[in-house]
């Protein structure tokens, strides 16, 4: 079993969870993390502190089209172990709905100069 | 006892502990008393004699750190036990059935009852995830349906 990271992550990105971790399973995109699902021990520690609520079990049903997309993204997107700098506008985004659609991203976090594995973004996740 | 804010870091939200009766001490208590348990254990002594040998200094206060992160939100453990887990060649489901038995002993005896179940709610799904890891996850990542059973939250 494992927790998820949702949509309401996007552009938000807090990293608050990344701190808590035990497990170092977060994977950091351009505007959003992801959990892998391999590695999560589901403790349940990163729910209650991520500020936009994007982490939810995957037993819940608004988890549940999101868990391909934490899936495929762990596999190419950098681990992430340490909390970076939030977005300076992370706030603005942070109840909106339909940010997948509108601004999810498959680029990689992490340094800049520093790409990392490319992904494609198409046939990930259609809607909620 | 609530930990305090990090002045540090304005702006992050407050990390609580999972009840404000949980604190240091008690995680501590636990965790040597559920070793205590494991190394008495006929079955699973000599399991983790074998692995641990001469550490188990360190992998007490490992283990402290490991239930501080997931009972009080510290962060003070990284590490990845899925992959230690699945070194554990000779590890079996029956000997995670006993694992839990033990900590369910060991956190009813030495937590209020209500602290006591919710260390036993995280060791039973952390315990699920090791297992589906160990021993129902096929190469291409697919989780089978297996389900350990979980004790009456009583």
């Amino acid at each position: 079993m494992t927790y998820v990271v949702t949509d309401l992550c996007i552009k938000c990105k807090y990293m608050d969870c990344v701190e808590v971790c035990p497990v170092d399973c977060f994977y950091e995109g351009a505007n959003m993390l992801v959990i892998h699902p391999d590695e999560c021990i589901d403790c349940g520690v990163c729910e209650p502190e991520c500020p936009a609520k994007a982490i939810l079990p995957d037993a819940d049903l608004q988890a549940e089209p999101w868990l391909d997309l934490n899936k495929r993204f762990a596999e190419v997107w950098p681990n992430i172990t340490l909390k970076g700098q939030p977005p300076a506008d992370a706030d603005a985004y942070r109840d909106e709905s339909g940010k997948f659609e509108k601004y999810f991203s498959a680029e990689p976090g992490g340094e800049p100069g520093d790409p990392g594995p490319k992904a494609e973004a198409g046939a990930i996740v259609q809607g909620r | 006892m609530s930990q305090p804010a990090d002045p540090s870091a304005p702006g992050r939200p407050l990390r609580h502990p999972v009840h404000e009766d949980v604190d240091e001490a008690m995680v501590r208590r636990v965790v040597l008393a559920f070793y205590a348990r494991v190394r008495a254990d006929p079955t699973l002594g000599p399991i983790f004699d074998a692995e641990i040998q001469d550490g188990w200094d360190h992998h007490l206060a490992k283990m402290c750190d490991f239930w501080s992160s997931v009972m009080l939100m510290t962060g003070r453990y990284k590490g990845k036990p899925m992959v230690a887990h699945l070194r554990l060649k000779d590890v079996r489901p029956d000997h995670f059935e006993q694992w839990l038995t033990l900590f369910r002993e060991t956190a009813r005896a030495e937590c209020p009852r209500h602290i006591a179940q919710m260390f036993i709610d995280r060791a039973e799904r952390i315990a699920e995830s090791l297992q589906l890891g160990m021993f129902f996850r096929t190469h291409a990542g697919q989780a089978g349906a297996f389900r350990p059973p979980r004790s009456e939250a009583s």
